[in-house]
């Protein structure tokens, strides 16, 4: 018998707000704003695959979880990246910081947007953070700053979930390179709901690398809002290949004159591995500006989905927009969403957008078989050429070549013909 | 003449292609001997890229009929990669752009796989540098270019001198040269022809499809065909590409055809 859609829903709301009651009391930090957010997801409900923003969502996954509550007591037993030079690191233990100078302040201030954020409806599971978190890495940037950090998940994870929160305020004029990375215990079959809340002050600037590795018993979900004030500009580069199931909803807000974003991606997927993002980007000033730069390959059975929504604002004219998606289809059994959406509400704008899906370009793979290389490597280059638009954008030589051996690693006739030499 | 310099290095014959329905080549016999340099010259439609791209081994042709040979094997047996491996060479119309792959590694892992099929020792980084390098000096392109990805951002022009600069790399036993005149001011044309006549020795054979006969100034061929209409319905020596430059191709395939 088969159980209607409505009460699976019903059903993991009410695991999620009987883990909550259970733990909430002894959850550090600002009870009621839990609460609110409790009342909040009670109030949208769990999301459905029926609404458009979360169709490609692999939300069964949450049916298959064990709990909600956050984790305890886990030790770091995974191997730890190479330090990047330069950068300050920064570790959270399942959630929680572990080491690093930047200590959190349990109590945010009042007035503090990032660390206060309303979830929209289209970024609901960031409420679980919100709920269950009981840490944040909590930032506040003056002059210029370079940060690793890394947040890492046990092996213990797997008894409850792990809530990764940061918050990033950037002063006017400062400058931020970080370095997030999400990394795990191969064997920790584990949620983790990560929050993040940035806001740039006027021509505040945020290189912002983002590399995703969970083991593929995972269930990420990623929640990002930024707000840009006048002149400010946000630069993601973003690597994702870890996680069973993982899904980004992200929301960039440009509110300032000439505020600018550059959301650079790949998700590669093997296996039974879902990739979703759903990227919306609000142009509300005048002389904004979007480029979107996605790459995704399907190996396999993998789904891999993207979803870029730029809305342009009456009151932004002169904005501008590109949108570049492109996926690539391996496997018989693989499937690519690309869904560029453009709305503009206002005249004087220059959008451009692409979106294409398809298999290996045969020109391309006959001129390198009729240079003698074999079929096998010559697929490989250009899978491997295929990522290079974002990689290449990773100007730090160390982390690119981390990003390249993640990428690399969900492709194996890549590491088999040493494409990355 | 030895009995294997008599024999012909590449042997067509009867070779009937259908593309998408259509029989593109009628019956097209052709054999070059190792040392000889051959154009096949034709009117746009004619096939001659259709007869390059079969012998290079492009899918989406159907041979109908027909036999090709290379060096006594059954060349339309070959994958692409195994022609390429056993000396064929095809220097494309239309080279493609290749972003993300770099140049120098694409014609370092064409090289050492053509070398693994000679039995020679690969070549290492510093050996393969100093190879291409003199190459490069030939052919006139900075060295930079092979940092880039392959004819990324190049001009016709470029993509033309990248291919030329492949084939001596790579040294192959038979170059098809696919219209590399074609898009190329003179000075360029000069600089091809230098490096197609570099590779010109008698182990090794040419072949050039064109269209014009300017090529033909600075590559001197042994022997000039006419494809018309899918058929060679006519071959002379140099003479009959000076002839077609002053009369065109009109006269001859109406000739063919009566």
């Amino acid at each position: 018998m088969s159980v209607p859609a409505t009460a699976v829903r019903a059903s993991i709301l009410d695991r999620v707000l009987r883990d909550f009651a259970s733990v909430a009391g002894g959850l550090p930090g600002d009870a009621a704003a839990r609460a609110r957010a409790a009342a909040r997801l009670t109030e949208l409900g769990w999301p459905s695959v029926r609404d458009e923003q979360w169709r490609y969502a692999n939300l069964r996954a949450f049916e298959h979880l064990g709990a909600f509550r956050p984790a305890a007591g886990g030790t770091l037993d995974t191997e730890l990246p190479a330090a990047v030079p330069g950068f300050e690191r920064l570790i959270y233990l399942d959630g929680v910081q572990i080491t690093g100078h930047h200590r959190l302040q349990d109590e945010p201030a009042a007035d503090n947007s990032v660390a206060s954020h309303v979830w929209p409806a289209e970024q609901r599971l960031g409420l679980l953070c919100d709920m269950f978190a009981s840490d944040a890495a909590r930032l506040t940037v003056r002059g210029e700053a370079a940060i690793e950090i890394l947040f890492v998940s046990s092996g213990r994870a797997g008894a409850g979930a792990v809530y990764p929160r940061l918050q990033l305020q950037l002063q006017p004029g400062s400058h931020l390179r970080l370095i997030e990375r999400h990394l795990g215990h191969a064997a920790a079959p584990a949620l983790v709901a990560c929050n993040l809340t940035v806001e740039l002050g006027r021509a505040a600037a945020l290189t912002h690398y983002r590399l995703q590795q969970y083991g593929h018993d995972t269930v990420f979900a990623d929640t990002l809002w930024a707000r840009l004030a006048e002149q400010a500009r946000y630069t993601v580069r973003s690597v994702a290949v870890g996680a069973g199931t993982a899904r980004t909803s992200a929301l960039v807000q440009l509110a300032g004159r000439a505020a600018a974003l550059a959301w650079q991606a790949i998700a590669v997927g093997r296996g039974e591995q879902v990739h979703d993002i759903a990227l919306k980007v609000e142009h509300s000033a005048a002389d904004t500006s979007t480029e979107e730069l996605f790459r995704g390959i399907a190996d396999e059975r993998a789904r891999v989905a993207f979803s870029g929504h730029i809305h342009i604002a009456a009151s932004a004219p002169g904005s501008q927009a590109r949108q570049s998606l492109r996926g690539l289809i391996e496997g018989a059994g693989a499937e690519i969403d690309l869904r560029p959406r453009l709305e503009i509400l206002t005249d004087e704008v220059r959008a451009v957008h692409g979106a294409t899906t398809g298999r290996l370009d045969e020109d391309l793979l006959f001129y390198m078989l009729a240079r003698g290389i074999d079929r096998q490597t010559a697929r490989a280059l250009l899978k491997w050429a295929f990522l290079s638009d974002v990689l290449r954008e990773i100007e730090l030589p160390g982390l690119r070549a981390e990003a390249e051996r993640l990428a690399a690693g969900q492709l194996q006739d890549v590491l088999a013909v040493g494409a990355l030499s | 003449m030895s009995d294997a310099a008599a024999q012909p290095m590449l042997e067509v014959r009867d070779l009937q292609v259908r593309v998408g329905g259509q029989i593109v080549l009628k019956g097209v016999s052709l054999a070059v001997r190792a040392g000889e340099v051959h154009a096949i010259m034709g009117p746009n439609g004619s096939g001659k890229s259709t007869l390059a791209y079969v012998l290079a081994g492009k899918p989406g042709y159907e041979i109908v009929s027909g036999s090709v040979s290379f060096e006594g094997r059954d060349l339309l047996a070959l994958a692409p990669e195994e022609r390429a491996r056993a000396g064929l060479f095809l220097g494309f119309q239309y080279p493609v752009e290749i972003p993300g792959v770099n140049n120098a590694y694409l014609l370092k892992t064409a090289l050492n796989a053509a070398r693994r099929e000679r039995r020679l020792p690969e070549l290492d980084a510093f050996e393969f540098l100093a190879l291409v390098r003199s190459k490069t000096q030939l052919m006139h392109i900075d060295e930079s270019f092979l940092g880039r990805g392959v004819n990324e951002g190049f001009s016709g022009g470029e993509k033309k001198r990248n291919e030329i600069l492949q084939m001596l790399v790579l040294e192959p036993k038979l170059s098809l040269l696919d219209e590399t005149d074609s898009g190329l001011d003179i000075d360029a044309l000069k600089v091809v022809a230098n490096g197609v006549n570099s590779l010109r020795s008698p182990e090794r054979c040419i072949v050039l499809v064109t269209h014009y006969q300017r090529l033909l100034d600075h590559v001197v061929p042994d022997f000039v065909h006419v494809l018309a209409r899918g058929r060679i319905v006519r071959s002379g020596d140099r003479t009959l590409a000076l002839e077609l430059e002053k009369r065109g191709y009109d006269w001859i395939t109406e000739q063919a055809a009566a």
